[in-house]
C-alpha cells in the first residue's frame, strides 16, 4: 500500500464506525480526488471533521444519557477532589462548604431521577444482556478498596510527603479516577440498551436540574476558596495533606474540572430540553 | 473572497446553491464552489455539510457511480435555497438603498 492510500485510509478511519459505513468509501474517493497527500490544510480540515462526526454521534439520535453520565463522572472526581482538599480546613467557610454539598446532592439527585426510568426498566429484565454492566462498578469499587488497603499497609507510618506516600496517593487516585470512568463506560452501555422510558419534559427538566446544580457546586467552591484565604492565609502554606498544601494549585484544579462537568452537563441539558 | 462572503460562505448554502445546478458528486461540488464563489471546502467540511444538509431533507445521494456518490437537491432543499437566497437578495437591496441615501 502507498504512503498516500495509507493516509487517505488513516483519515478515513478517524471517523465514527457509522459514519464509516454510510461515507466512508465516497469519503475516501473524494480525499484521493483532492490529492490530499499534498495539502496539509486539508488534512487538518479532515481531521477536524472526524472531531465533529465524533461529537454528531454523540448529540445525535434519540437524546443520550452518555453526556450526563460522563459529566457526573467528572463532578464525582472533582467532588472526591474537593472532600479531600477541605478535609484538612474544616471549621473555615461553613456556610460556602454547605452550599457545595447542597447543589452537589441537588445534582447527583437530579441525575438519579432522571435515570429512573430506564433502571426501572432494568429491574423486569428487558434488557437482559445490560446486567453484566452492573457487574463493572462493584468490581471495581472492590479492587479500589484493596488496592487502597494495599496502599495503606505499605506506607503505614510514613510521613504525608514523604515519597512512597506520594506514590500510594498517586495510586489510589489513578485506580478511583479508572473505576469511575470504568462506571461511567458501564452506565453509558446499559442506558444503551434500555428503553428510553418516562415522559421526555421530566428527563429535560432532571437533566437541567443536574446541570444547575453543577454550576451551583462550582460556584460554591469558587467561594470557598476565596473565603479560606481570606480566612486563613496560612491555608495556603501550612504542611497539610497532599492536595491541601498546594491549596491554589489543588482548589484551581478541582474548580478546572468542576467547569468542565457543568458545561458538559449543561450542552446535554440543552440537547434534553431541544430534543422530541 | 471566500472571507469576504462571510456568513453566506456557509457550507450548507454553497453546496445547496452547487446542487441547484443539478446533481453532483463531492469532488465536483468543491470544484464548483471554488470556481463559482471562491472558497475551498475541506474534504471534513463539506462532508459535515452533505451529512447535515441530508439529514434535513434538503439533498439526497443517488446510487454510486463507482466510489462516487452525486447528491442533487430535494424539493424542500430547493423551497429552503429560495427562501435563503431571497432573504439575502432582500437584504442586499435594503443595504444598497441605504448606502446610497447615507449623508457623505
Amino acid at each position: 500500500m502507498s504512503s498516500d492510500a495509507r493516509l487517505v485510509r488513516a483519515l478515513v478511519g478517524c471517523y465514527p464506525p457509522v459514519w464509516r459505513r454510510r461515507y466512508g468509501e465516497e469519503y475516501a474517493q473524494l480525499l484521493c480526488d483532492m490529492q490530499v497527500h499534498r495539502r496539509p490544510r486539508l488534512v487538518a480540515d479532515s481531521l477536524l471533521g472526524a472531531a465533529r462526526a465524533h461529537g454528531g454521534a454523540l448529540m445525535s439520535g434519540r437524546p443520550s444519557f452518555a453526556l450526563p453520565v460522563w459529566a457526573a463522572a467528572l463532578f464525582a472526581a472533582a467532588g472526591i477532589g474537593f472532600a479531600k482538599l477541605a478535609e484538612d480546613l474544616s471549621g473555615v467557610a461553613t456556610t460556602a462548604h454547605a452550599a457545595v454539598i447542597v447543589a452537589a446532592a441537588v445534582a447527583l439527585l437530579a441525575l438519579a431521577v432522571a435515570a429512573a426510568p430506564a433502571a426501572a426498566a432494568l429491574v423486569p429484565g428487558r434488557a437482559a444482556d445490560a446486567w453484566r454492566y452492573v457487574a463493572v462498578p462493584i468490581v471495581g469499587a472492590a479492587a479500589w478498596c484493596g488496592v487502597a488497603r494495599v496502599a495503606a499497609a505499605a506506607t503505614a507510618g510514613r510521613t504525608v510527603h514523604s515519597g512512597p506516600n506520594i506514590a500510594a496517593f498517586a495510586l489510589i487516585a489513578v485506580t478511583g479516577l479508572g473505576v469511575l470512568a470504568a462506571t461511567a463506560w458501564a452506565a453509558t452501555r446499559i442506558l444503551q440498551r434500555v428503553p428510553l422510558a418516562g415522559p421526555g419534559r421530566l428527563r429535560g427538566s432532571a437533566v437541567t436540574a443536574m446541570a444547575t446544580g453543577m454550576a451551583g457546586a462550582t460556584f460554591a467552591v469558587l467561594v470557598w476558596g476565596l473565603r479560606v484565604r481570606a480566612t486563613d492565609a496560612a491555608a495556603f502554606h501550612s504542611d497539610q495533606g497532599l492536595l491541601a498544601t498546594p491549596f491554589v494549585s489543588s482548589w484551581l484544579a478541582v474548580l478546572i474540572a468542576l467547569c468542565a462537568a457543568s458545561v458538559l452537563g449543561a450542552v446535554a441539558a440543552r440537547h434534553h430540553r431541544t430534543a422530541p | 473572497m471566500g472571507e469576504e462572503l462571510g456568513r453566506w460562505a456557509e457550507p450548507g448554502l454553497l453546496v445547496l446553491t452547487s446542487l441547484a445546478e443539478g446533481a453532483k458528486h463531492g469532488y465536483a461540488i468543491t470544484m464548483d464552489v471554488a470556481e463559482q464563489a471562491g472558497v475551498t471546502l475541506g474534504p471534513g467540511t463539506l462532508y459535515a455539510a452533505l451529512q447535515r444538509l441530508e439529514q434535513r431533507g434538503l439533498i439526497e445521494g443517488l446510487p454510486a457511480e463507482g466510489r462516487r456518490r452525486p447528491y442533487r437537491l430535494t424539493a424542500a432543499g430547493a423551497a429552503e435555497l429560495s427562501a435563503q437566497a431571497e432573504r439575502m437578495r432582500r437584504l442586499a437591496t435594503l443595504s444598497l438603498d441605504r448606502l446610497q441615501v447615507r449623508p457623505t
